[in-house]
């Protein structure tokens, strides 16, 4: 079928396309899933297909087909051209895409343990060692009634060619782990825990998770909150904020509107919009000890990769720059319309899927100090260690976030356990009131979801611990 | 290929290599969508798929795989690789066989439309149509996304269920936006091409839009509420896909040991029906090959059912609901029975309190308990005297779901068919009034 994404290219600029492009994806991938000590399935997905993508009249026409025949390739071909020709009308300004460098490059991850080297009774045998661990009421301290475990291992060997000369492959391969947990205390009702692990590389890469030990821990400190945890304090206080949380808001408030289609309107009617205008560029968003990239290129992370789905090369992007409003995520599309050129952001989850704005992983840098320094003068406060309901609102301005494993800080230490503390937060408000960051730098696995049809991709969110000063905590 | 050959080519492999039971979907589909913002076509799509879904089953034992490649030597090797897998695998102590054929499936009109089928260019001017409406209602940037086409698939099992079927449908979505933060929303879909109105839903988005301009903050508190009919396509499909049995076993579900109970206000009945004409999401047959029937959720508030297939209904001692999925079983055509107010009497019940046209990003704390908050958009407005009075902004929607469903006060009467971008649990579509809800939570932030 790589052939026929070079013939697509061909065919679309006979046919009057001013630009073409083809992908051809190659994805397979194996899942495995425990409910409850029970193997809930099992199976695999083998799916390929290419995407052309035609920019006519300056109007853009995307089509896809998973079946490798000419002639229907060549039906898909017209119909993008004929569809796009015929919305070009609609358009005052054509699409226009920024000038990027042609380039010619194989890329790929190697795994250091390939997925086939490891057995699938090992796999599963994983998977049930850590439902037993999570069944032990004794280890644990309370009974987990509920226990969803799902391992997927997939590989993405992509093709992109365009009709400017660039022609790039790559193969890369991901492990993901996610657990759904409820934790039941008769007299004191439910907490739920989610957590999601994920990787570029091999079943290396699930080692070094660690995810008996990992859960464990998890689960024992959640049995704790749910048991002994008390109400959080009323009035504005001292907030420390644990990576995972950290990781989450900026993904949601910095990742999300720094994405130019979104500051441009183009995903108004689904994902929403922007608080931030193009204007904003150079403008203070927070304390100055805030540093938010975005960086594909991080070795070994969920969202690597080394050409987006343009074509172009990757490189970390800044943000947000002690404090300052740096820089947005771009395609080629939003970086002609705002005269730069594309930072590489362009990600399509599949060959079925239009390329569009993305982050890869996004995080906030570490600062200087110990995570005992945070805590150190802080009279009252609440450290959230990890979060469970979250949201934002469409303009990335309004958040809120719960706290699930929390503590309370008292004369500078950490105490008993807090429960169900509510951070509701605007953007400004999180990003103005930070002003300590330790050293601990850690990422968490993410999917996140955009576009319409949606469009699922791997991310890693992360960050430091943060001290936020004098924020009440929200919550009726 | 025809499908229902490529079903059998699969299903006899299937079975030659070992495989006790066996179920096949040979599906096509050519869908085209046309999506826009700023009142330009941002794109235009086409999607053009053919795509085999297997399920094997040995000694109790269920693997599945969904195949792109269907060359015959592709469609076997899969098949060898994936009784390769089942042998690995340990049995199922709930292991239930595939429902035993043969069945006769009744057809549901209503489902397909030619005119949608083989429409393509043509869909330009329905978005222009529901853009210049906007426009003219008082938005000033619209956005939206047309989706359209046609699917068709075969089904077989090796317990002698056979199944065909082919369906248009179309849905429209449009958002209007009268500055950054005024916004509002309408949609419309169907089967067949004359069930749309794009003309309404884009006259709605740019009202909405235009009623929303400048909106002030409100003290965070309870409010009697209003929901507009995005909003209880969001509710209601969170509420049809927790009865899934699938979510109940997995504690992804408030309504876990409450079959029997009153879970919602009496006035309030759902029901899942796949043979709906005209229905999004009617079927005649489930995943498994049972023939569907329409069924009671809840019914005078009380929770009436679980949503089976043969696996889960073991589970619970009880009979398939005719919900499958393979692995969830989930709704087809959710309907909410409506009252007997029009859209006006019901906002009339409310002196003081707040209509809600959109809600998204609904987020669980704790699915078990039903705890969430919500963000609130499209149309969020304060009601005074019965009247919409101003644009509200900087609330969130922060509840539960089991205590929104006993706080229902009202229905209203005209149901449509709604389906949209945050109905993220698994309806097609859901046929919905608006409601009327007491005392309903809502915070604001702190900083």
């Amino acid at each position: 079928m790589r052939d026929l994404a070079d013939l697509a290219v061909e065919l679309a600029l006979k046919m009057g396309a001013d630009y073409a492009e083809a992908r051809f994806h190659e994805d397979v991938s194996n899942m495995y899933m425990l409910r409850n000590g029970m193997p809930e399935v099992a199976g695999f997905v083998r799916a390929r297909g290419i995407g052309i993508r035609v920019l006519v009249n300056g109007a853009l026409g995307f089509s896809s087909l998973n079946k490798p025949d000419r002639t229907l390739l060549e039906r898909r071909v017209q119909e993008a051209i004929s569809m796009a020709r015929a919305s070009a009308r609609t358009r005052k300004k054509p699409i226009r895409f920024s000038e990027e460098r042609a380039e010619e490059a194989r890329w790929e991850v190697k795994p250091k343990e390939p997925f086939d080297s490891v057995a699938i009774e090992d796999k599963m045998a994983l998977l049930y060692d850590i439902d037993r661990v999570l069944s032990d009421e004794q280890e644990i301290g309370a009974r987990i009634p509920f226990r969803l475990l799902e391992l997927s291992e997939s590989t993405s060997t992509r093709y992109f060619v365009n009709s400017e000369g660039a022609r790039i492959s790559s193969t890369v391969p991901r492990i993901m782990f996610l657990a759904v947990t409820t934790v039941l205390e008769p007299e004191k009702g439910t907490e739920q825990d989610m957590v999601q692990k994920g990787a570029s590389g091999g079943w290396e890469a699930l080692r070094a998770w660690d995810l008996m030990d990992m859960l464990r821990e998890r689960l024992k400190a959640l049995t704790k909150v749910l048991k002994e945890g008390v109400s959080p304090p009323k009035g504005k206080i001292d907030i420390v904020l644990g990576s995972e949380v950290v990781g989450l808001m900026v993904h949601e408030s910095c990742g999300h509107p720094y994405e130019a289609d979104r500051i441009l309107g183009r995903e108004a009617a689904q994902a929403g919009e922007s608080f931030v205008s193009p204007d904003m560029l150079g403008q203070r968003i927070g304390s100055e000890l805030v540093t938010v990239v975005d960086d594909p290129t991080v070795e070994g992370s969920y969202g690597y990769y080394l050409y987006d789905d343009e074509g172009v090369r990757a490189r970390r992007r800044f943000l947000i720059k002690d404090g300052i409003i740096n820089e947005f995520l771009h395609n080629r599309e939003t970086a002609a319309s705002l005269g730069v050129s594309s930072n590489a952001a362009a990600r399509a989850s599949g060959f079925n899927r239009e390329p569009i704005v993305r982050m890869a992983n996004t995080f906030m840098l570490p600062g200087d100090h110990e995570f005992e320094e945070l805590l150190e003068d802080v009279k009252l406060g609440v450290y959230i260690k990890t979060y469970g309901e979250w949201n934002i609102d469409d303009r990335r301005f309004n958040m809120r976030f719960i706290g699930r494993e929390a503590y309370l800080i008292e004369g500078g230490e950490l105490k008993g356990p807090v429960r169900r503390p509510v951070l509701e937060i605007t953007t400004p408000g999180f990003y103005g009131s930070i002003d300590a960051i330790d050293k601990n730098l850690s990422l968490d696995a993410g999917t996140c979801g955009k576009g319409d049809p949606p469009q699922g991709v791997p991310v890693w969110f992360g960050g430091p611990n943060v001290r936020l000063r004098g924020v009440a905590l929200g919550g009726l | 290929m025809e499908l229902r050959e490529l079903a059998q080519l699969a299903l006899k492999e299937a079975l030659g290599l070992g495989a006790d039971e066996a179920a096949v979907i040979a599906h096509r589909s050519i869908s085209r969508q046309v999506r826009f913002a700023n009142n330009e076509v941002t794109i235009t799509k086409t999607w053009d798929d053919l795509n085999l879904y297997v399920l094997l089953a040995k000694e109790a034992k269920l693997v599945i795989t969904s195949l792109a490649n269907i060359e015959p030597d592709a469609i076997r090797n899969a098949l060898k690789d994936l009784m390769g897998l089942v042998a690995v695998m340990k049995p199922r102590p709930d292991y239930a066989p595939l429902p035993e054929g043969p069945f006769e499936y009744k057809p549901i009109s209503g489902l397909y439309d030619e005119k949608i089928a083989q429409m393509s260019d043509e869909a330009i001017d329905i978005v222009q149509e529901a853009i210049n409406k906007a426009l003219e209602a008082g938005g000033k940037r619209v956005a939206g996304t047309f989706a359209f086409g046609v699917e068709e698939a075969s089904l077989l099992t090796s317990r002698g269920a056979e199944g065909e079927g082919r369906k248009t449908r179309a849905t429209l979505v449009v958002r209007a936006l009268a500055d950054g933060e005024a916004a509002g929303m309408g949609t419309t879909c169907g089967t067949r091409l004359r069930d749309l109105d794009p003309a309404s839903a884009g006259e709605e988005a740019g009202r909405f839009a235009r009623l929303s301009l400048n909106p002030e903050p409100l003290k965070p508190g309870r409010y009697d509420v209003v929901f507009g009919r995005p909003a209880c396509a969001v509710f209601f499909d969170i509420v049809a896909g927790m009865t899934s049995a699938f979510y109940v076993d997995s504690g992804l579900s408030c309504f876990i040991g409450k079959l029997g109970q009153q879970v919602a206000s009496e006035l309030l009945s759902i029901y899942d029906d796949a043979r709906l004409e005209a229905g999004l999401g009617s079927r005649p047959f489930d995943d498994e090959g049972l023939p569907t029937a329409r069924k009671a959720i809840i019914e005078g508030g009380v929770l009436k059912t679980y949503l089976h297939n043969s696996i889960t209904a073991k589970r619970h001692g009880t009979s398939s609901t005719a919900n499958a999925g393979w692995i969830v079983p989930q709704p087809w055509n959710v309907i909410v029975r409506p009252g007997d107010l029009s859209d006006e009497e019901l906002l009339a019940e409310v002196r003081h309190g707040l209509f809600v046209n959109n809600i998204t990003y609904v987020r669980f704390q704790d699915y078990a308990k039903g705890d969430f908050s919500a963000v609130i958009r499209d149309g969020v407005f304060l009601i005074e005297d019965g009247e919409l009075k101003k644009g509200v902004k900087g609330l969130r929607l922060s509840d539960n779901v089991l205590n929104i469903l006993k706080s229902i006060k009202a229905l209203s009467r005209e149901a449509r068919q709604v389906s949209h971008w945050w109905m993220e649990w698994g309806s097609p579509a859901v046929v919905t009034p608006l409601f009327l809800a007491e005392r309903i939570g809502f915070t604001v932030p702190t900083k």
